[in-house]
């Protein structure tokens, strides 16, 4: 089963204690995920204050400065992994030093999905797409779907790899506190409109990562947030 | 033998339903599948036996049907090729048509499998209760939720998404590895006590089907005590369980109204169910200061206590010590401080509830006023008692407390 790992970061970053465990413990953390082969690519994000928000509303595309959701929390990063089950995903995410401190959110892509070898160089940005549960009538549904596999094809080799979800429901939260993991059912932030999918890009500037998502089709209906990767 | 037919499928359905329902997700993958399956075999049983009588092996015979049922839905279904050849090939597959004598191993094995699946930590709580109680106790989803009193589509919708999730998400249908099992038995056992204590809580609810909580509770952590034999607070919780459920004919009177344990009528307890908790808890170490015992060991200590004659209420007291160090519970301290009283300090009793009610963690909780009351009432002071006593019956949660408070302040005015 493949899993979304996403990085959850609470509040404030810069606890000294936070950023020593973090410094030592990823390192090992990507060498032995990778060595198992859970761990198929991953990078961290750029400030989520440098994050724009693209809608598209009457043909008008609307960008503005920021996340989607005006909160303390925010994705730090992500991972793409592939585990046999949900408990080796979570004992991976335990693992992780992210969720000593803050938390880690795993959701998983539908069953059966294949993902080549991705080299974390080709992402530079991230598109997640928001949705909400309010079902559209059949031939919005459709059209999505139609629209949805042109601008794949579009995209062309800008997109690295682009997929969706399972519904926010099959989420599970994942914190280690004082040596025990806890775990939650169901996503880290709580909101009426989820994450529903994500677009791995490697497109060169800014400007093209945010003419991408003006394309896609659930912009027009929701809205789609452009995210810089950043290098280790 | 008609009547002999339905005590018959009555009887099976207690003990099979839950080792069907398991084997059947073993094979098929498939929850709901499972569970049609079984309920169409037990459909099936009812006609079957009264027209030819009842099988030497009731649940080899259900769990053939159930078995063929499955089988015939697969062939039938899109999805049905890919699985019949993968359970063509599963090692543990049972061995054909109607001697359906699997090892007793893996029949076990499978009710564990559902067990952990079911408690699995990634569900949230109550959709946790709600699955053990539909797929190993096979209670209908009505019968749910009137126990939980929630509307039934609502319980319908928490079952739906708890097994959209175990299939979606990839939670796995096993036992968890040895090192896994010291995490996730505390988690089992939380749910079969949560069960336990849904029954048993006189709160609300079907009286029947509150006894029939309790009784599925017992039936559960038996199960798993011989499955996982080395789990002490496996051993403790069922003793605590059955201390509680041995004076169930005693607890209440005829309208239905708590009887208080002093007042209970001894004879009405089931002395066996006493016995069999003392011989487990006899059996284990006696909990030390020095080892650290778990809280299901602390509370069947306490239930202990109570049981025998005269009780020692010092030792209750040092108990409810321990135990509130472990889960720094509020409710703890309380029946702590109920402690302390019996055992002889009423004002050091009184000041702890003070400091409780100022802790305001219980604030709307009935007990607090009603104990501090019932204090106040062994110290003389029937005014001050009275007063927490129509506090109380504010916050009562059912009838049948709210009488018993009220008949505490008729006594105190007359």
């Amino acid at each position: 089963m493949k899993y979304l790992q996403l990085i959850c970061i609470e509040g404030t970053t810069g606890t000294p204690e936070a950023a020593a465990a973090m410094r030592d413990n990823v390192g090992p953390w990507v060498q032995e995920t990778v060595a198992r082969r859970i761990n198929i690519v991953g990078k961290p994000l750029d400030d989520p204050a440098s994050a724009k928000t693209v809608r598209v509303r009457n043909g008008e595309t609307i960008v503005s400065d920021g996340p989607f959701a005006d909160s303390k929390e925010f994705i730090g990063g992500l991972d793409l992994l592939d585990c046999a089950n949900l408990d080796e995903a979570i004992e991976v995410a335990a693992k992780h030093p992210v969720s000593w401190f803050h938390a880690i959110e795993l959701r998983p892509f539908p069953d059966g999905l294949e993902i080549p070898a991705i080299a974390s160089e080709d992402l530079r940005y991230l598109l997640q797409v928001f949705a909400d549960e309010v079902p559209k009538p059949p031939e919005v549904e459709d059209a999505i779907r139609r629209e949805g596999e042109q601008w794949r094809e579009a995209a062309g080799d800008a997109l690295v790899f682009g997929n969706g979800l399972q519904p926010r429901e099959t989420a599970t939260t994942v914190r280690v506190r004082d040596g025990q993991v806890l775990l939650t059912d169901g996503p880290f932030i709580e909101t009426k409109e989820f994450l529903a999918g994500v677009c791995l890009l490697n497109c060169q500037t800014e400007q093209e990562a945010i003419e991408l998502a003006a394309r896609f089709p659930l912009a027009r209906h929701h809205m789609v947030e452009v995210r810089r990767f950043v290098d280790l | 033998m008609s009547l002999d037919a339905e005590q018959a499928v009555q009887a099976a359905f207690r003990d099979e339903w839950g080792r069907i329902v398991a084997t059947l997700i073993r094979r098929t993958g498939d929850w709901d599948l499972a569970e049609d399956c079984a309920q169409e075999a037990f459909a099936q049983a009812l006609a079957s036996w009264r027209r030819d009588g009842v099988p030497r092996n009731p649940g080899a015979w259900l769990t053939t049907v159930a078995g063929n049922r499955a089988l015939d839905r697969l062939r039938r279904g899109a999805r049905g090729t890919a699985l019949l050849e993968q359970i063509a090939h599963d090692p543990l597959r049972a061995h054909d048509q109607d001697d359906d004598e699997e090892e007793p191993d893996v029949i076990d094995d499978d009710r564990l499998r559902l067990i952990f699946t079911c408690c699995h930590p990634a569900l949230s709580l109550e959709a946790r209760v709600a699955l053990t109680l539909r797929t190993l106790a096979g209670l209908t989803t009505a019968e749910i939720a009137r126990a939980f009193l929630v509307p039934e589509p609502t319980m319908a919708k928490r079952l739906v998404r708890a097994k959209a999730k175990i299939a979606a998400a990839a939670i796995p249908y096993r036992v968890p590895p040895p090192e896994l099992l010291p995490e996730r038995t505390p988690g089992v056992l939380a749910v079969l006590y949560l069960l336990f204590n849904e029954g048993y809580a006189a709160s609300s609810g079907d009286a029947l089907i509150r006894r029939s909580l309790c009784e599925e509770a017992i039936r559960l952590i038996r199960l798993l005590r011989r499955l996982l034999p080395d789990a002490p607070e496996a051993d403790a919780l069922l003793a605590l369980m059955l201390l509680q459920h041995s004076r169930r004919d005693a607890r209440l009177d005829a309208n239905g109204d708590l009887i208080t344990l002093e007042e209970q009528d001894r004879r009405r307890w089931h002395c066996d169910e006493i016995a069999e908790a003392e011989a487990l808890l006899t059996g284990a170490d006696p909990p030390g200061d020095a080892v650290p015992s778990g809280p299901y060991r602390l509370q069947a200590e306490i239930a202990a206590c109570h049981v025998r004659s005269p009780t020692d209420w010092a030792r209750i007291r040092d108990l409810y010590g321990r135990l509130e160090r472990i889960t720094a519970s509020p409710v703890v301290a309380l029946n702590r401080a109920v402690a302390v009283a019996m055992a002889g300090d009423l004002d050091g009793a009184v000041a702890l509830l003070r400091e409780l009610a100022q802790r305001g963690e219980l604030a709307g909780y009935h007990l607090l006023p009603a104990t501090h009351a019932d204090l106040l009432r062994r110290r003389g002071d029937a005014a001050a008692a009275v007063a927490q006593y129509r506090r109380a019956v504010e916050l009562a949660p059912s009838e049948a407390e709210r009488r018993f408070l009220r008949r505490r302040i008729a006594e105190l005015e007359a």
